[in-house]
């Protein structure tokens, strides 16, 4: 695991503080796992939207990546 | 964590039901275990294909919402003058286009592995892998 220095303001300093103490645990885990439940919410959020979007996926022949070289500028 | 650079392919493959990557590529957009991310050139190459090759241009409005919400998770990287001079590298070592190689090199420069349909230039020479190679098995 790699180490970090992370610059904070010192309310959220605090913040984080309080949080290990509330949850025994240290600075480093509080703030690894804020750090993984933000990223993990945005993921979630792009998935559903993509699911949303993709529902009305429909036929266009295939072959994408031919497509988009024949649509280029130089073809 | 899997982190991703989807080029444009993956995109109009995701919504093309026709399409051989198809499953895979709505499989990979749909995935919340992965980061996505793709190039700012993305944005033009799913438009153009959606109006000059499908010919239906309402198809580019969730083509490029789709785009935006890979904006809000990992981020669309900016084409720059240092990734260009990076793809013009990879393009004249590989024999490929600059475009092809622009998504190489900023997969590169992000630490990212490139997720591609274009067995010919990308897949077949080791710069990407096929939405259903993606994962770590």
């Amino acid at each position: 695991m790699a180490k970090v220095m992370v610059s904070l303001p010192d309310d959220l300093l605090a913040e984080v503080d309080a949080e290990a103490r509330r949850g025994g645990t240290t600075r480093s885990a509080v703030m690894r796992e804020f750090a993984d439940a933000a990223l993990h919410r945005r993921r979630e959020s792009r998935a559903a939207a993509m699911r949303a979007l993709l529902k009305d996926a429909s036929p266009h022949g295939g072959h994408a990546a031919e497509l988009v070289k024949a649509t280029r500028p130089d073809s | 964590m899997t982190s991703l650079l989807l080029d444009a392919s993956v995109l109009l493959a995701a919504f093309d039901s026709e399409d051989d990557q198809h499953e895979p590529a709505r499989a990979l957009l749909e995935d919340d275990a992965v980061a996505l991310a793709t190039l700012d050139l993305a944005r033009y190459e799913v438009a153009n294909v959606a109006v000059r090759a499908w010919r239906a241009p309402d198809s580019a409005a969730p083509l490029l919402a789709a785009v935006e919400r890979l904006a809000d998770d990992s981020g669309v990287l900016s084409s720059s003058s240092a990734l260009l001079a990076r793809a013009v590298e990879i393009a004249e070592q590989h024999v490929i286009s600059v475009y092809d190689a622009a998504y190489a090199a900023a997969a590169n420069e992000a630490g990212r592995r490139l997720v591609s349909c274009d067995e010919r230039d990308l897949v077949s020479k080791g710069l990407a892998v096929l939405p259903a190679d993606a994962k770590p098995k």
